[in-house]
């Protein structure tokens, strides 16, 4: 006993040196004392608290070494497997092939696909057939493409700048046309500011998530094109949905939504309506004043697509805000395309100037991608100023979307969804009775039950009238339309769809795009061959 | 450009410029009249630079037709007279006329406006020099090639000093607390300029619902204001002050940006906002024109003075140097604007498809060795709206943790399960392979559907390659289908210009799909992707852009189809070669003459190949130049020495704003990207240098030069011990050496 006290001394005394060497180095140290009074306080001669801390700082520094690429193997659904074992299940493997082909309506839709030979316009060539058809397909609302004066600009312009930018609008990218651009549609819409993105299709998808984050609430129409539902989907917010077009429903859905989030005391979110103006879907217009005293009212932010709208309706085409005389600084953010509207390539995106530098740092798509070629942004600012000084082309649109609808209004097996002024026209096939649910949609059909609006929370409105069809035969029917109006010729189109991809299957419909570029006669002219054609083939 | 349709038209430098006397005569782009000035050119150059003293040394003739350097002695005037590069911004005169005659911007023997060494009789440019330099020197070429059998190179990510990292840590540090601290500060002295981080148009209805709700509520109308601001608030408050407040906040407009969201853009990136978004104009090509701008604010907002500069551009996407305003692919697209307009007008599958496209697609098929291919009007869009038809809930997407925006936009929208790899760790990335294969989905333990493995050939921020043999080679054992992104590879890699397979020598069909951009290489925009004939029907339909996004713009076809055919080069009629070329597969091999337009007649040089192959071998000495160059010099560099992506570690954030400046303000001109976070890791913020074929030998000099003195100043050089680095003059001396001895 005696003999272990003294062998254990030196390193007692050592051990008790030592420590007060490191108690005097730390207190030494910069700080030490808060971290001494911290530890003391949280201590409080309770060994408990000292543990709970160590393993909250334990915890802490785990997470932060967590690497984002790290296998989740301790999730309690992982199961241990020797290397044998994987071997073996990894040579069992089989994955489906990358893709299916395509089956033969599709393949034959494709096969058939007209082609323009040269520029397109009113009376193009096709490729196919090496005749030359009357369009009523491609988006020339105004007349504008393959116009001289735009040509003579674009190769001006391609002689200054070369053709590509070469590099996102953050890194050198950024052109002064480009600018003066975004200038010319904010002061054309008479907004604060623009800001324009190179496709078209990506701007929505891109707009919609640079605002609308995870909590946030959209309420949204149930007729919204596929760019705004990629958008929606992506923003990952709280989405509320409401019946195609139905300002009472949207209205109902706003309180609800009140009623819902005062019951849960939720905070304070950023709250959207997102619509469009002319519906690309069915090319129904929708009720702007309205809709902005909605919008107004129950202090939504009003994210407003008008890709259809813009550059077609108006008096100088400035869309639905002319339309209806709304100043377009009440959108909050108005979506447009330059592609559809100003005959060029992008999109573009007006409000005021927070909500336009805010994109320019979350807009996914402005940020990450190459901007637009110069010569097609100057043809953009060309078509702009064309509007402003001739407004006839609008009423020559008119006149023609009139002169189709007349023809088409008397055509009695078929039904058109779109405005009276909208420049699309869909065709739909009258349905003969209402039993032709397409196996499919019913599955996911919820009991007719006209009294009780509809589930806003799903975006399947709860009258199925809106959308129960036989998907496969009408799109077999409208594709002999279009090959019989083809070898007619007159070029038309179904609306193409990405069946099984959208949120709510599309009605399948005939898609006509008028255009100022063919006068009222040779309208006239086109759409009749397109009514014989829906004659022949649907009273077969 | 009233100027260019006035008076005598400035597009003379077609390559057909027959003579000085018709230099300014628009050449039409017929294949005779090219022929006939291909011939004539010689002498006519030969004219031009009589006046040259010294001939260099060198070399052959690379191109033909008159120079277009400083030699043009009837040029009006007129066309002078914004030589400091003052625009009045009417932009009257065509940039290109610019002939720095001492003042210029930078003055003279910059080098920006004319070659320092004035051509020779036997040296004949087809180029602008400001687009693309002239570099006639034939030892400054190199092949891009990786040597067959050689390991893969592995990429080091090379620390710098402790006190480096110590000192950028604490630079963040400092700005987070200054930034907050002036938000504290500014929020209660300044409230107006924080209106957008706080709710606004907060209602009081609802303080008056409560009301209700509370029993407190007995008259309607007009007495309720009387109640509220009467003795009664006071016991309102006392009752439930928590419920008010929870009410009030509730109605009105949230901000769009939240106050914590915005912090790092408020605070960080505004002092660095000078940096970003610069606008300019004219071609992206060797040398682009600054707007100058200031800002009277500390960069809230951005004024232009009006004023240009021109500075060299190591800077935009431009690496075959195609992003050109005069030569033959800019003749084909005035062609094509001249025949089919500048819009497309409609989506691929309703209306909006012509010809070109069928051409576009099946020559870029034929170029990167794949069955068929699709086009896409936009790059970003090309991944996100076609990666959701390739792969579907069910389906694990393996995907490197670097991975480009668009590629995670695409997966998020197609609803795949997502994993992430060690950034190009082949060994990461077999062992997830070997648990995600084992294990299947979530959950379930359900096999999945299929794996596709997403990796970029080159990666943007990092300039690292992708280890492709070594996918290959795993996807023999793993059944894993294969998407490689080539956004920045294609056309800058390989001996043929064919991206990563061609580089590692990897036949393209070993990969599935091949995706890529034209906005990089080809100067132009969009993308592609290339697999087999089935997949690529698939997408045709069941694509997002198919249906919905706008076609590709005839212009833009052109461009592409125009530099893409004069990289392969055009077979010619009735030889062997045309006739093998017409058989399925000769790959990497010239483009048959039935695959393109008709009416498309490119100038010999291009159609011969001999410009594409000139400018990738340029390409590949002028990446390893500088890499191996800023090594030299004593610089941290990341990424493969063969990328023409070279990021230049500064680390500290201050740093990036004053090398940004130095480089602009020196009397040679000098653009640069600075990176930071969150586009890279905290602490090593970057320069990204990307090089160009048009860059010549001396612009590289240049660059080296501008570093090596910047980077004294700066303290950047912590790559090699200060005995073992070089002298710029040496690395200058020594180039060739440089670039093709080191690894």
């Amino acid at each position: 006993m005696d003999n272990t006290t003294t062998t254990l001394e030196p390193i007692i005394i050592f051990l008790t040196r030592s420590l007060a060497t490191l108690e005097w180095a730390f207190n030494k140290l910069p700080g030490s004392a808060v971290i001494q009074r911290y530890v003391k306080s949280s201590h409080q001669n309770d060994p408990g608290r000292t543990l709970l801390e160590l393993i909250l700082v334990v915890f802490a520094i785990r997470t932060l070494l967590q690497s984002r690429t790290q296998a989740d193997r301790g999730e309690k659904h992982f199961i241990q497997f020797s290397e044998k074992e994987i071997d073996e299940l990894v040579d069992e493997w089989a994955p489906e092939p990358l893709a299916q082909p395509l089956d033969d309506q599709t393949q034959h839709e494709l096969d058939v696909l007209p082609i323009v030979a040269g520029g397109n316009g009113p009376k193009p060539k096709l490729v196919n057939t090496g005749k030359t058809v009357t369009n009523l397909t491609s988006l020339n609302f105004t007349g504008l493409a393959g116009n001289e004066f735009f040509k003579q600009r674009a190769t001006e312009t391609l002689r200054k700048y070369g053709l590509g930018s070469c590099g996102p609008p953050g890194f050198y990218g950024t052109l002064d046309v480009h600018m003066e651009l975004e200038r010319d549609i904010a002061d054309f819409l008479g907004t604060e500011s623009s800001i324009i993105y190179s496709q078209g299709f990506a701007t929505a998808s891109s707009v919609i998530p640079a605002f609308c984050k995870r909590g946030d609430i959209i309420v949204a129409d149930r007729g919204v094109n596929f760019a705004i539902q990629k958008g929606i989907q992506i923003s990952r917010s709280t989405v509320r949905w409401y019946d195609h077009n139905d300002m009472r429903s949207l209205e109902e859905v706003l309180e609800a939504v009140e009623k819902e989030r005062q019951k849960r005391r939720q905070p304070l979110t950023r709250r959207f309506i997102i619509t469009e103006g002319i519906f690309e879907k069915d090319g129904a217009m929708i009720d702007l004043p309205k809709l902005i005293e909605l919008k107004f009212k129950h202090k939504y932010r009003l994210i407003l697509d008008e890709s259809y709208s813009f550059g077609t309706v108006g008096r100088t085409g400035r869309g639905l805000t002319e339309l209806y005389n709304v100043p377009a600084s009440k959108i909050d953010m108005l979506i447009g395309s330059i592609a559809i509207g100003l005959l060029s390539c992008g999109g573009f995106c007006a409000g005021s100037e927070e909500v336009i530098n805010h994109q320019r740092i979350n807009g996914l798509s402005f940020v990450f991608s190459a901007s637009m070629p110069a010569l097609l942004s100057v043809c953009a600012s060309e078509a702009i100023n064309t509007f402003r000084n001739t407004p006839s082309i609008f009423t020559q649109l008119q006149d023609n979307v009139r002169a189709a609808r007349a023809i088409l209004d008397r055509v009695d097996c078929i039904t058109i969804p779109s405005h009276h002024a909208s420049p699309i026209i869909h065709i739909y096939i009258r349905k003969s009775s209402g039993n032709l649910l397409h196996p499919k949609s019913a599955a996911v059909l919820t009991p007719f039950t006209p009294s009780k609006p509809s589930n806003y929370t799903s975006i399947f409105p709860r009258d199925p009238s809106w959308w129960e069809c036989d998907i496969e035969t009408e799109e077999q029917q409208l594709q002999e339309v279009v090959e019989e109006a083809l070898s007619q010729g007159v070029m038309i189109t179904k609306a193409r769809r990405l069946r099984g991809q959208e949120m709510v299957e599309p009605r399948p419909s005939i898609k006509l795009a008028m255009t100022s570029a063919l006068t009222r006669k040779e309208t006239e002219k086109a759409v009749n061959v397109v009514k014989a054609a829906l004659i022949k083939v649907l009273r077969k | 450009m009233p100027a260019s349709s006035s008076a005598p038209s400035p597009m003379a430098l077609n390559p057909p410029s027959a003579s000085q006397s018709t230099i300014r005569k628009r050449s039409s782009a017929s294949p005779m009249s090219t022929a006939t000035s291909y011939l004539s050119a010689l002498p006519q150059a030969d004219a031009s630079a009589r006046n040259s003293i010294t001939p260099p040394p060198s070399t052959p003739a690379l191109s033909l037709s008159s120079s277009t350097t400083d030699s043009a002695p009837n040029t009006p005037p007129d066309e002078y007279q914004e030589l400091n590069g003052h625009l009045n911004g009417s932009g009257s005169a065509d940039e290109f006329y610019f002939r720095a005659k001492g003042n210029g911007p930078g003055g003279e023997g910059d080098g920006l406006l004319t070659p320092l060494h004035p051509p020779t009789s036997e040296q004949v440019f087809t180029t602008v020099h400001t687009e693309f330099g002239h570099c006639a020197n034939e030892s400054y070429r190199f092949i891009s090639k990786h040597p067959p059998g050689a390991p893969f190179p592995k990429h080091v990510e090379q620390d710098p000093p402790y006190y480096i990292l110590f000192t950028t840590y604490t630079s963040y540090l400092i700005l987070i607390i200054l930034g907050h601290l002036r938000d504290f500060v500014g929020k209660r002295l300044n409230p107006a300029s924080y209106k957008h981080l706080i709710p606004r148009d907060v209602s009081i209805i609802p303080l008056f619902l409560h009301l209700l709700f509370c029993g407190e509520w007995e008259t309607a109308g007009s007495s309720c204001c009387r109640r509220v601001t009467g003795y009664r608030l006071g016991a309102v408050f006392a009752h439930s002050c928590l419920g008010i407040v929870l009410i009030i906040i509730s109605q009105g407009y949230a901000p769009l940006n939240s106050d914590f969201d915005s912090f790092y853009t408020r605070r960080l990136k505004t002092r660095m906002d000078e940096c970003f978004s610069q606008p300019v104009t004219g071609v992206a090509g060797r040398t682009i024109q600054i707007l100058d701008r200031i800002s009277p604010d500390y960069n809230e907002t951005m004024i232009l003075t009006g004023s240009r500069t021109r500075a060299l551009n190591i800077s935009s996407y431009n690496y075959l140097g195609f992003a050109q305003a005069r030569g033959g692919c800019a003749d084909a697209v005035e062609e094509a604007i001249n025949r089919y307009g500048v819009s497309s007008c409609g989506s691929r599958l309703e209306g909006g498809t012509n010809d070109l496209h069928q051409i576009g697609e099946a020559l870029v098929a034929r170029f990167v060795g794949m069955e068929d291919a699709i086009i896409g009007s936009m790059g970003f869009a090309t991944n996100s709206a076609f990666i959701p038809a390739l792969v579907s809930k069910g389906c694990l997407v393996v995907s490197d943790e670097l991975n480009h925006a668009s590629i995670r936009f695409g997966v998020r929208l197609s609803g795949a399960h997502v994993r992430m790899f060690k950034h190009n760790d082949m060994k990461s990335l077999e062992s997830l392979l070997r648990e995600a294969i084992s294990q299947g989905q979530p959950k379930t333990h359900r096999p999945w559907k299929k794996i596709l493995l997403i990796v970029e050939g080159l990666y943007s921020m990092e300039g690292t390659m992708v280890n492709l043999p070594a996918i290959v080679e795993l996807k023999k054992k793993y059944k894993f289908y294969i998407f490689v992104d080539e956004a920045h590879s294609i056309g800058a890699l390989g001996q043929s210009g064919r991206g990563v397979c061609d580089f590692f020598g990897v036949n393209p069909r070993s990969v599935d799909i091949l995706m890529g951009t034209f906005t990089k290489s080809f100067g132009a925009a969009g993308g592609y992707i290339a697999g087999s004939k089935t997949l690529i029907d698939h997408l045709r339909v069941n694509g997002h852009a198919s249906p919905y996004a706008e076609a590709m713009t005839p212009p833009v076809l052109t461009q592409i189809i125009a530099s893409m055919a004069s990289i392969m080069g055009v077979a010619v009629p009735g030889t062997p070669l045309a006739e093998r070329a017409s058989a399925p597969q000769v790959h990497p091999g010239p483009a048959p003459p039935n695959a393109l337009p008709t009416w498309l007649s490119l100038p010999p040089a291009l159609s011969s190949g001999l410009e594409g192959s000139f400018r990738l071998r340029r390409l590949a000495f002028n990446s390893r130049y500088l890499h191996h160059g800023l090594k030299k010099l004593g610089f941290i560099t990341y990424g493969h020495p063969s990328s023409p992506i070279v990021p230049l570690l500064l680390f500290n954030p201050g740093k990036m704003c004053i090398f940004h400046r130095m480089m602009k303000d020196r009397k040679t001109p000098i653009v640069v990207v600075v990176v930071a976070y969150p586009a890279t890791p905290l602490v090593t913020g970057r320069v990204r240098f990307c090089v160009s074929a048009a860059h010549t030998k001396e612009d590289i000099d240049t660059i080296l030069k501008s570093c090596d003195e910047i980077g004294d100043t700066l303290d950047l050089k912590h790559g090699i011990k200060r005995s073992e680095r070089w002298t710029w003059e040496e690395v200058a001396r020594r180039a060739v050496e440089l670039v093709e001895t080191a690894a």
